[in-house]
């Protein structure tokens, strides 16, 4: 077997298949490319586009003073966002308490800032059970088609014509009827639960219809030829390649989470009472806003809340335009 | 047509049967004796108690429920509540405000959405089209209920342009303030939908062409890029008012409305487990026939869509 290649120091993938010797000299400027480099890849082109906006620097920096803040809470106050004396209730701001105390007492500023952290809480970890689960099952019913995906499908046509909000009103409230006491993680989780039971069916259908596209283009059957086993090819493959809508739609639902956790606890089916949070703020802020006096304790969270939201809602909008080759033409 | 139509139909079935099945089965899981608490703080005699239990089917196990709420589906009669009141003629009292509602709030997002996010797509980039964009976001951010009440407070309690709850009483004119309210949020993705689409469409060969045979501004607006940017926004529009629906819960409790949402909320309080999943399964009703309507209407708007 003459030996032809200008000597490769280990075989590429795929070539170690080849059983007939071919003529390569005209393949040697291929092999002249260097292995080592890495090729520009969908994320580090999505990267270099999302650099160059100034939307994404407007959220990535409120998620930034957000991270802080939820690591750092006493940073920006030296007040205990749990200590309540009725005899400052409404009473005005004063030295260390910029925004004054709520009606029983409480600092407005102080509980704003440690309540990002259950809001913020829910918001994640409802966006990545999420995700997780409308990816897998996307992917699956996608790629594998058939009875795999008539089944899922038709499930998650089940879930996804059941209102969001009244079935985890639902959930929430079967829940606090078998355990109406939990401390703040086992709260959170069974909001997020109640949150993503019913939400991930817009994933679903969305990562379906990424893989349904993807799975017949060119570079699929390419891999294939390879030598690529077919889950290799559904994980290392298309799914990559069909993440890009998946990842702003979540990057969105964030903030929309956040929002329906304050909604569930302005019903008074959230996080318990003694939990620090946006949505009970608001919650006990309604009598206030009734009467229209001391409007300062629904100010402070409510605008919190709004700019977190936002945060998230630009992020994606910035992640959209940094994927999409078509809205790069604007 | 009318065989999809009919397939469209017989695919529902399932999904209404499968979703009232997943909210039955949460309603089932909840715990407590609603017959116990009829009796107040007299013991309940065992007797009394098997008979009323039998009259709701209590008795039997949690499949054979379902059946039986299914079967009152079918005939129409879903019984009464455990406090015996009928529950068709809760939801005959409730549906007709929210609906009312709902379609209030639709009628605003549709005008406003439209006709403010077409003159931002058509002059893209402008300061109008960046001023939308801001507001819009601002919708999108702040919580539904938090509008709720500066809306209430502003213009129904200090300016009294609008009645600050609506009360067993009610009438359209009270209705334009929550339905105001209820509308904003999706206004937001209407007026954005809307915008996109414009702007898409301006670039369009056909809108060229339009305009290169020399047809005046407007009349290419209203016939070539309208008629076209508005398939999506049809779409959005009628798929959202099972959504609006739902989403009422929370602007019905702000604004006292005697609809839907409240029946519901209060019933999942109570544990009126029946009135419940009727509740939910008319809901998921209006979702799949407006769902089937949109597509209907696919058909009429963009006459390339052809059901055979």
């Amino acid at each position: 077997m003459p030996e032809t290649t200008t000597s490769p120091t280990r075989p590429r993938p795929g070539q170690e298949r080849f059983v007939a010797a071919i003529e390569e000299t005209p393949l040697q400027a291929i092999d002249a490319v260097d292995v080592g480099e890495v090729p520009e890849n969908q994320w580090r082109e999505a990267w270099k586009r999302l650099r160059r906006q100034p939307l994404f620097w407007i959220s990535a920096v409120i998620i930034f003073v957000l991270a802080v803040v939820i690591a750092f809470p006493g940073l920006f106050t030296n007040a205990d966002p749990q200590f309540k004396q009725l005899s400052d209730s409404f009473a005005p701001a004063r030295d260390g308490h910029p925004f004054g105390f709520t009606q029983q007492g409480g600092d407005v500023w102080a509980r704003t800032l440690y309540g990002a952290r259950a809001s913020v809480a829910v918001g994640v970890l409802t966006t990545v059970l999420v995700a997780v689960i409308g990816i897998i099952t996307g992917a699956v019913a996608g790629f594998y088609g058939g009875w795999v995906d008539t089944i899922l499908s038709r499930l998650s046509d089940i879930f996804f014509s059941i209102p969001l909000l009244l079935a985890s009103i639902v959930v929430i409230s079967v829940i606090n009827n078998v355990k109406p006491d939990r401390g703040f993680w086992l709260s959170v989780i069974v909001i997020v639960l109640a949150l993503a039971l019913f939400a991930w069916p817009q994933i679903t259908r969305q990562m379906r219809g990424a893989v349904l596209e993807v799975k017949n283009l060119e570079f699929v059957d390419a891999a294939t030829a390879i030598g690529a086993t077919r889950f290799k090819n559904l994980t290392r493959h298309i799914v990559p390649n069909a993440l890009a809508p998946v990842i702003v739609t979540a990057t969105i639902s964030l903030g929309v989470f956040i929002v329906a956790e304050a909604a569930l606890s302005f019903l008074g089916l959230g996080l318990p009472s003694n939990v620090v949070s946006w949505g009970n703020d608001l919650s006990d802020a309604q009598n206030q806003v009734r009467s229209g006096q001391h409007l300062v304790v629904m100010w402070v969270p409510a605008t919190a809340l709004a700019i977190t939201v936002l945060g998230f809602i630009l992020l994606g909008e910035a992640v959209r335009e940094a994927l999409d080759p078509k809205g790069r033409k604007a | 047509m009318w065989w999809y139509i009919g397939k469209r139909l017989l695919q529902t079935i399932p999904v209404i049967l499968g979703a009232t099945f997943i909210i039955w089965a949460l309603v089932f899981l909840r715990p407590g004796d609603p017959i116990l608490g009829l009796f107040g703080d007299k013991p309940a005699s065992p007797a009394v108690k098997a008979a009323i239990e039998h009259q709701y089917h209590l008795d039997e196990n949690f499949f054979v429920q379902w059946l039986y709420f299914l079967k009152g589906i079918f005939t129409f009669d879903l019984g009464d509540d455990f406090r015996g009141q009928a529950i068709s003629t809760q939801l005959q009292n409730a549906f007709p405000v929210t609906v009312t509602l709902a379609l209030m709030a639709l009628v605003f997002e549709a005008i406003f959405g439209v006709v403010l996010g077409t003159i931002a797509g058509l002059r893209r980039n402008g300061w109008f089209d960046s001023t939308m964009l801001v507001a819009t976001l601002i919708m999108l951010a702040i919580p539904i209920f938090v509008i709720g009440f500066v809306f209430q407070l502003f213009f129904g309690v200090k300016l009294g342009w609008a009645a600050v709850t609506v009360g067993g009483d009610w009438t359209v004119s009270k209705l334009i303030l929550p339905a105001v309210v209820l509308g904003i949020v999706d206004l937001a993705y209407t007026l954005r939908l809307t915008r996109t689409s414009v702007a898409e469409n301006l670039s369009a060969d056909h809108v060229r062409t339009a305009r290169a045979k020399g047809l005046s501004p407007g009349l290419v607006v209203r016939n070539h890029v309208l008629r076209n940017s508005l398939i999506p926004v049809t779409t959005h529009l009628g798929v959202n008012v099972g959504g609006l629906m739902a989403g009422a819960v929370i602007t019905e409790g702000i604004f006292n409305v005697p609809g839907v949402g409240n029946l519901a909320f209060r019933s999942i309080q109570q544990g009126q487990s029946t009135t419940v999943v009727s509740v939910v399964t008319v809901m998921v009703l209006v979702y799949v026939l407006m769902s089937l309507l949109v597509d209907l209407l696919y058909a009429v708007l963009d006459p390339r869509i052809r059901y055979a």
